[in-house]
């Protein structure tokens, strides 16, 4: 009970916290730590599930989630409810922060890769690696690269849900303009591309910042990294010849204008969703939910997908997705573990395909490109993409990358002095 | 003058009916009642408020884990020094107090000249008050993202710049860097601010004493000197108001720079609530963004102390 007390007191500090910020100006809003359903008796089970499916108004995830997914689960397993949660995205992180601070989390979590260390870490996630005596046999079947965000010191905390990755996206019509007709397929015709562009209003390239999610299709792509492969040093790594190679290219680009300030976080430069359709940019680099957006508000548009730009280390992307976690004070382990069971069949994973969901089942790669032909690319691209760091700080290194990287860009600082003061600052992430 | 307080003479009819009713009964009933009465608000304001802030201060000496399974390091003043010398910890100060500073004397100054011209007699007065005062009471988050529209690259502050004004060459990327993007964002505030200042202004204009304006003019004083040796004076208090008000204010600004810069490019942007806001919900480090709020509460507390005195009434009283 003593815990039970100090957890809501961390809870109340929490959100106390948010409102320091408040008073002048309205708050954050801060997620309400009570966690519904918790308390089923021993008999029927409810299983609460929390997830943002439903986010961005996109209802068809939740729709078919709602209506024929979880239907389908509870018709194969009598007596077990699953009681769907749904929380914008937005507010899921800090949801999810208070209830692990009150301890009343729900049963599963379709939890953002990125957050999946950070939970570990505080110990309220089960290892699955641990309690499925079939793990190893799920796991096998999923993209090594999409797994990977499940890893943290030694074991898997989760399964993947959902992928998606970033591949190059280019307008036909700049394209055309330069006299290409087929997409940059490496460096070399990248920076061709951005010559034959000058002097015109078009820029090459656009991207929303310099975090990892932006930087590493580049990085690995020059055949480089931001750390040893064991996480124990960035020095000697992120300051490698082959990035800066790499990072020399994009911040030649940049300072020949062929890049939009939209990489160093001017918040006030033509959006990516927007400037590329309206050719400001001939190219940026995003995932599949992008046709949904452009469909929309761009129905003219038609993009042109393409693998990202190889270069010395082959044409590498970024991972994104959801994976599905176990919380630690799940009351029905056995009827939860049956749910993830459930996700990793064909049946869920391609029920979802279509609304932009890409699988994360290798085997049926073939059926979701026969589903959704435009999600070829990103289908083939998912084959090399690779993880980010499986460390809990995940956001510190994103904040690293952009402070230390833009001085760079905007020329006050050579590429290798930044890059080895970020490295040093990482470093001091991975010792702690 | 009747909206003086009333002396305190006045304010206490009791005694006589108190003592019509003797016994010890009635006294504890009598002086139980109002505590009972503002029982059930305390208790909320204890539990919703007063239990936060303390709970906050004591996360600030550890390095506090969120799970309560877990065991937090107490760590001192650790926090609290990490603070001093950390160079973004003195840019988010640095931004904060030119907000501050940039935000509060044009709300004042402008909010002042726009009570007075809408004292006076004039056609359409209740709709100025109105146009004025909408600001205030509209969402900052729609506000905030108007202004990031107005001042990208692409917008209008840029058009009106370039195209039309001839004063720049229209290519000001405002949001790309530290000053213009601070001013973009004090901008707002005073835009946002203004109508507040103004009503504020207008209500302590209605208790400027007109027999004094009348003295003043027959002795043949001109506006400036009206409004220096009378107007002035008698607002003094709700000048006071308005000042410690918009510090507080200030200090607390969060909305308009999360929204509009998010702290960029590289956190030049950042301001002291968006840099405590990212430790402890975005590095999940609870103890140095307690320790940041602690901080940013002493140092309004002292500013507000300060001003207190400086608007002291020269009868030695404070404002209200």
């Amino acid at each position: 009970m003593k815990r039970y007390i100090r957890g809501t007191a961390a809870a109340l500090a929490t959100a106390a916290l948010a409102v320091t910020g408040c008073s002048a100006g309205g708050s954050p809003t801060t997620g309400s730590p009570a966690g519904p359903g918790s308390m089923a008796p021993a008999e029927p089970i409810t299983l609460t599930f929390w997830g943002s499916y439903g986010n961005g108004g996109n209802s068809a995830q939740q729709e078919i989630l709602d209506n024929t997914l979880i239907p389908a689960f509870e018709a194969s397993h009598a007596g077990v409810t699953v009681e769907y949660v749904d929380v914008p995205y937005d507010d899921l992180l800090q949801k999810l922060t208070t209830s692990a601070a009150a301890e009343e989390l729900p049963d599963l979590v379709r939890a953002d890769l990125g957050w999946v260390p950070r939970f570990a870490d505080l110990g309220v996630l089960v290892p699955l690696s641990d309690v499925m005596p079939d793990f190893q046999q799920l796991a096998d079947a999923t993209f090594p690269g999409v797994l990977a965000t499940n890893y943290f010191e030694g074991k898997y905390y989760g399964l993947p849900l959902d992928t998606n990755t970033r591949v190059l996206i280019s307008n036909p019509d700049v394209l055309a303009k330069a006299g290409l007709d087929a997409p940059p397929a490496t460096f070399d015709e990248f920076v061709a591309l951005g010559n034959a562009l000058k002097g015109s209003d078009v820029s090459l390239f656009a991207d929303g910042g310099l975090g990892a999610w932006n930087l590493m299709p580049w990085i690995w792509s020059g055949g480089g990294d931001i750390t040893d492969a064991e996480l124990t040093t960035s020095s000697g790594v992120l300051d490698s010849d082959a990035n800066v190679a790499t990072l020399q290219m994009l911040v030649d680009l940049y300072t020949a204008g062929q890049i939009s300030s939209g990489i160093i976080g001017n918040e006030g430069a033509v959006s990516t969703s927007e400037g590329l359709p309206n050719g400001n940019y001939a190219t940026i680099l995003d995932g599949p939910w992008m046709s949904g957006i452009w469909g929309d508000q761009f129905p003219d548009f038609e993009p042109v997908y393409s693998p990202v730009p190889a270069g010395p280390g082959g044409s590498v992307s970024v991972v994104g997705g959801e994976d599905i976690v176990l919380t630690a004070s799940s009351k029905h382990q056995e009827a939860a573990l049956e749910f993830i069971r459930f996700t990793q069949s064909e049946e869920f994973q391609l029920a979802l395909v279509p609304t932009g969901q890409l699988t994360v089942i290798q085997a049926l790669g073939d059926k979701q490109v026969e589903l959704v032909p435009g999600l070829k690319v990103f289908t083939e691209q998912l084959g090399t993409a690779k993880n980010r760091l499986a460390i809990t700080q995940g956001s510190e290194v994103d904040g690293i990358l952009n402070e230390e990287l833009t001085p760079a860009f905007e020329g006050t600082i050579g590429v290798r002095e930044a890059l080895t003061k970020a490295a040093a600052r990482i470093d001091e992430l991975l010792v702690g | 003058m009747r909206n003086h307080p009333p002396s305190p003479e006045f304010r206490e009819p009791a005694p006589a009916v108190a003592s019509r009713a003797s016994g010890r009964a009635w006294i504890r009933r009598g002086s139980a009642t109002p505590h009972l009465f503002l029982l059930p608000g305390f208790a909320l304001f204890a539990l919703a408020i007063l239990y936060p802030i303390a709970q906050a201060f004591r996360m600030s000496f550890y390095d506090w884990k969120i799970v309560g399974s877990a065991t937090s390091e107490f760590l001192g003043l650790e926090n609290y020094l990490r603070a001093l010398g950390d160079d973004k910890f003195w840019v988010a100060f640095g931004n904060t107090a030119f907000y501050a500073v940039a935000t509060i004397v044009p709300q004042i100054v402008l909010g002042l000249a726009v009570a007075l011209l809408l004292h006076g007699r004039a056609p359409a007065r209740p709709l100025f008050r109105v146009l004025y005062y909408l600001p205030v009471v509209t969402s900052w988050v729609v506000v905030s993202l108007v202004f990031r529209f107005l001042f990208a690259d692409q917008g209008l502050i840029n058009y009106l710049l370039g195209e039309v004004a001839h004063v720049t060459d229209g290519q000001t990327s405002w949001l790309a860097d530290r000053w213009t993007g601070m001013i973009a964002i004090s901008a707002l505030g005073i835009w946002k601010g203004v109508g507040w200042s103004m009503m504020i202004f207008l209500a302590a204009l209605q208790g400027v004493p007109a027999a004094l304006m009348e003295a003043a003019m027959i002795d043949g004083a001109g506006p400036w000197q009206r409004f220096r040796a009378v107007t002035l004076p008698a607002i003094r208090a709700a000048l006071g108001f308005v000042t410690i008000m918009l510090v507080i204010g200030g200090f607390n600004v969060f909305i308009s720079v999360y929204l509009m810069t998010a702290g960029g490019p590289a956190g030049r942007t950042e301001v002291l609530l968006t840099y405590m806001y990212n430790q402890a919900f975005g590095n999940l480090d609870f103890g140095y963004g307690s320790a940041i709020a602690v901080i940013v509460t002493l140092i309004v507390l002292a500013l507000s102390l300060i001003q207190l005195r400086m608007f002291r009434n020269p009868d030695g009283g404070y404002v209200e």
